[in-house]
């Protein structure tokens, strides 16, 4: 769920959809968007390798409700 | 012959019946219809279950009153006879619940309206699930089909989860006292579940009437950690329902809007690289055809600028020809040079030949 850096998922969604905004928006120079690309590209596989490795922990509590 | 009848005093007969009461009786539903109902000092419950057959007094606790009760409702009480110390006899009654489709509607709407008043089900009162929840609670009967379509949903979804769960009964007498233990617990954990997730499969009104008890729907309302709840089919509509902080309509729907789908996650990742390409592209075309433009007006200003200068010239080039002898020669005059003067030697020039002549006279014009 979270990475070397320790970053969850949706941390590393927000980045890549602030990369988004970044592409289409009026700070956008040709010569930062290979850095940039790369960097999207980077979080991409990690966001897909993140999801791939997800698994439910699972716990069912012992705790008896059916008594006070 | 002697007789052998036992002689008791009156509160030892009152007693012996009691514990005959209790042998014969240990636990005992009867079904009737309600009538005169009424509540004393606001903590005793007193009233009559009848049927065509005959009619037996009751009484009870308020606290143990879980659901609204009115003349005329069936329902169905669990109850110890008892012979009081006055001679009367009447039930001692642990738990009523409607019974029959008309009475559970009744109930239920009268609760409805009860806990509408004090704005429990208000949407304001409604509290947002975490888009991404780590920890979650789950209260259920862990044998239940509900149950294992949550967990089948909840894994294929996202399954990034923790997921504690509290196994309670979730239909019968008991099942809301279960689930109020269960909404307590984790209420009182340090590390607080996220979501607390309450669920059941289908069933009929009866199986689901646990869900309408008044002190379970408090419960569900008055939780620290946000309530969301996936009880009975779509169509079924319970108060605990109404309480919760999102509702959903099955088990398997409470595991779609608990978390968000991988397979959906990772398609809007690609989509976004995608996009970035995409927009690189469009960025790239502009710019070059911004390039164009730019290197065209150019071109444009330069051909301007030639074309002007060209005709400039082409002007001076004119008034130079113009000024040009040799165009008036062109038009048939002659160009005379020399000495004018009587005797004097001249030369004439036209376009094709230069003439030597003498000037015989000169006159003023």
């Amino acid at each position: 769920m979270s990475d070397k850096n320790n970053q969850t998922i949706s941390e590393k969604i927000e980045q890549l959809n602030a990369l988004v905004l970044w592409f289409e928006g009026e700070e956008f120079e040709l010569e930062e968007a290979l850095d940039k690309f790369e960097h999207a590209d980077k979080l991409a596989k990690e966001i897909e390798t993140d999801l791939d490795s997800f698994k439910a922990k699972l716990t069912v509590l012992k705790k008896d409700f059916s008594k006070e | 012959m002697e007789n052998q009848s036992l002689r008791v005093s009156v509160g030892e007969f009152i007693a012996l019946t009691n514990q005959t009461l209790e042998f014969a009786y240990p636990s005992i539903e009867i079904e009737g219809e309600v009538a005169s109902f009424k509540v004393n000092q606001g903590k005793f419950v007193f009233f009559d279950l009848k049927d065509s057959e005959g009619s037996v007094g009751c009484f009870m606790m308020v606290f143990s009153l879980r659901i609204p009760i009115e003349d005329g409702m069936r329902v169905i009480v669990r109850a110890n006879p008892k012979l009081t110390k006055w001679g009367k006899f009447s039930l001692t009654v642990q738990a009523i619940r409607p019974s029959g489709e008309g009475s559970l509607k009744k109930s239920f709407e009268l609760l409805k309206a009860k806990l509408a008043a004090e704005g429990l089900f208000a949407p304001e009162r409604k509290r947002l699930l975490p888009a991404m929840p780590k920890k979650i609670a789950v209260i259920s009967s862990v044998q239940s089909a509900g149950y294992a379509d949550f967990v089948k949903i909840l894994g294929e979804r996202w399954g990034a989860i923790d997921v504690d769960v509290a196994t309670v009964q979730v239909q019968g007498e008991v099942a809301p006292d279960q689930m109020i233990r269960a909404l307590n617990y984790f209420n009182e954990q340090e590390a607080l579940a996220e979501v607390i997730v309450l669920i059941r499969g289908g069933g009929s009104a009866d199986d689901l009437s646990a869900f309408n008890d008044e002190l379970l729907v408090r419960a569900v309302a008055s939780s620290r950690i946000p309530v969301i709840t996936g009880i009975g089919h779509e169509t079924d509509e319970s108060l605990c329902d109404l309480a919760a902080d999102v509702a959903a309509a099955t088990p398997s729907n409470a595991a779609q809007l608990l978390v968000p789908d991988k397979a959906d996650i990772a398609h809007r990742v690609r989509q976004s690289l995608r996009q970035i390409v995409h927009k690189t592209e469009g960025k790239v075309t502009t710019h070059q055809a911004e390039s164009q433009r730019a290197l065209l007006r150019a071109l444009e200003k330069i051909e301007q600028r030639f074309e002007h200068q060209n005709s400039r010239y082409q002007q001076r080039v004119e008034l130079l020809q113009a000024f040009d002898p040799r165009s008036v020669l062109e038009r048939g005059y002659a160009m005379v040079r020399g000495d004018i003067a009587r005797g004097g030697t001249i030369e004439i020039e036209t376009r094709k030949q230069v003439i030597h002549a003498e000037v015989q006279d000169v006159r003023q014009k």
